[in-house]
């Protein structure tokens, strides 16, 4: 009954999250066709950094493949399950859903009820991961093109491990914060300075949301398997920090 | 421990950022009994009852409920397998109908009594498909004394069950509590600030003051015990140290001396006799009375306050 409980609490954040990228998963796929007309009208006399991104973005979209990681995996998919594993995570694991103390007052542990919630939410993430993007494969079709489910598979795979990691850090701080605002704002927080950092040192090992697009697997065809690890390592260590958090916390 | 305590605590201290909330809680609730928790707001009633349900972490002492350790993680949960518990907030999960939490409850309770949820259903004419967000205060306090009632449980804690209702409502809870126990063997151990309340339903009290018990004992023996004692003399009242023991309070205002008695009234009253009045009058005190005397802030029981 506590996965209902969780369930209940949680399902229309997980709702919204995957109608929006079943949506835009759809968008990408049936939009290719006009970006495919407009390829030649891309300025290619653009410059700076924005200039480089445009051209590479070009051509990257001159194959489908490379369409869908540049439009789907390294950006929408990306920033909406970021944004969608911080607000599962911030879904409150007592406080914030009313009813702590009847909560508390139930014959359960508090590991139970931690594991419980943190197990819906991680379950929610992974159907935003990997639902929107099995149905490219789906749709690749209907506008002439294909996509390999493996490929769709690994590159989702890259997302909900490394989602993960803000889930979990969104999830241990509604341990620490009676509300939900705080963990909100301060992962998102993390989450912006983390893109920022990426965008102006451009590391390629150590960044979370080039492993969460699986540029690695894209452009060399081996998974990030330093980053994936790291990021569960860590994911695993925020969970047992909300473990403890919880456990010696009053209500 | 003894084994006749179904509650019991030792010292028990608790501090939240450096304010005492408990400062040495000595408490034992008799299996069996109703037991009114008495005392003002923020004298440490409902820290206490979430220590005991394992919700708060005492900084110090021991507590223990059906003699299991209250602290501990594995003996906490036995002990709210074995617990109905009522917050004074009655915080219940507001997305979900009565019918839902009903369901979600039972699951916990392998003791879960049907039949009472029936009856409760009906005594309380809760309606099952309404969402608990959309139920007024009185209909959610039903609806949270049914699911603990419903538990099978050997115990009920209950904080201020009735704060926030209506007098006719808070009566029917009070009932319905009667009735329950009268029904049903168990323990009721209940918080609350409302004296009246508490004289019409406990057999048992303890008075808590500042995070420690002040007075505690059969609210019989307490009615039979506690006197006021009027003392009238011709001149001012004299300033002789009374020395009979039960002195709870003294006040002498012009002609009278009051003494507030809270045992062995016949010795004190011996003792009057001797300084000449012209009246003495033994008077029976309420729990109110009693109460306020043993909360005051310039009076202390065990001193045998004077003023």
């Amino acid at each position: 009954m506590l996965w209902y409980k969780a369930w209940l609490e949680t399902r229309w954040r997980f709702f919204i999250g995957l109608g929006l990228l079943l949506c835009s998963a759809a968008a990408a796929v049936a939009t290719y066709p006009q970006v495919v007309k407009l390829l030649p009208l891309v300025p290619t006399d653009v410059g700076g950094e924005i200039g480089r991104q445009i051209r590479e973005a070009a051509e990257l979209s001159r194959s489908y493949r490379g369409y869908i990681w540049s439009n789907w995996f390294r950006q929408n998919l990306l920033q909406m399950a970021t944004l969608f594993a911080i607000l599962l995570g911030t879904a409150g694991v007592l406080s914030q859903s009313g009813g702590a103390l009847f909560t508390l007052s139930l014959p359960v542990s508090r590991n139970r009820l931690l594991g419980t919630r943190a197990a819906m939410g991680l379950g929610e993430l992974f159907a935003i991961a990997f639902l929107p993007t099995l149905l490219i494969p789906l749709l690749s079709p209907t506008v002439g093109e294909s996509y390999s489910i493996a490929q769709a598979l690994v590159h989702s795979t890259c997302l909900f491990v490394t989602a993960s990691l803000f889930f979990m850090l969104a999830f241990l701080l509604s341990t620490v914060f009676s509300d939900p605002w705080r963990p909100l704002l301060i992962t998102l927080g993390v989450a912006f300075a983390l893109a920022l950092f990426d965008f102006v040192f451009r590391f390629e090992t150590f960044s979370v949301y080039r492993a969460m697009s699986g540029e690695m697997w894209f452009r060399h065809g081996r998974l990030p398997w330093e980053a994936l690890l790291a990021s569960a390592a860590l994911s695993a260590a925020l969970y047992a920090g909300a473990v403890r958090n919880l456990a010696r916390r009053d209500f | 421990m003894a084994d006749s305590w179904i509650i019991e605590t030792v010292a028990l201290r608790k501090t939240y950022d450096g304010v005492e909330a408990l400062r040495g809680l000595d408490l034992q609730v008799p299996s069996g009994s109703i037991y009114g928790f008495l005392g003002r707001n923020g004298a440490g009633k409902t820290t206490t009852l979430k220590i005991l349900l394992g919700i708060a972490h005492p900084t110090a002492g021991d507590a223990r409920v059906f003699g299991l350790d209250a602290h501990s993680p594995q003996s906490s949960e036995e002990i709210r397998r074995r617990t109905g518990f009522v917050s004074e907030e009655k915080d219940l999960y507001g997305f979900m109908t009565v019918e839902d939490m009903i369901r979600f409850t039972a699951r916990f309770f392998p003791g879960w009594r049907s039949d009472l949820e029936q009856r409760y259903l009906r005594k309380f004419e809760l309606p099952r498909d309404r969402k608990i967000k959309a139920l007024s205060r009185g209909m959610r306090t039903k609806l949270a004394l049914l699911l603990a009632l419903c538990r099978g449980a050997e115990l009920l804690m209950l904080d201020e069950p009735t704060s926030g209702l209506d007098p006719a409502i808070a009566e029917e809870v009070l009932q319905a509590l009667i009735g329950h126990v009268a029904n049903e063997e168990m323990t009721v151990f209940f918080s609350s600030h409302q004296i009246a309340e508490v004289d019409q339903i406990a057999d048992r009290i303890a008075i808590v003051d500042r995070g420690r018990v002040v007075l505690a004992g059969a609210l019989d023996d307490l009615r039979e015990n506690f006197r006021r004692i009027r003392v009238v003399f011709e001149g001012d009242a004299p300033s002789a140290e009374l020395r009979a023991p039960g002195i709870a309070r003294v006040q002498r205002k012009g002609r009278v001396l009051t003494l507030l008695s809270s045992g062995g009234t016949d010795r004190l009253v011996d003792e009057a006799r001797a300084l000449n009045p012209l009246s003495i009058d033994v008077i029976p005190v309420t729990l109110k009375e009693i109460f306020l005397e043993t909360v005051s802030p310039s009076t202390s029981l065990g001193a045998g306050g004077e003023e």
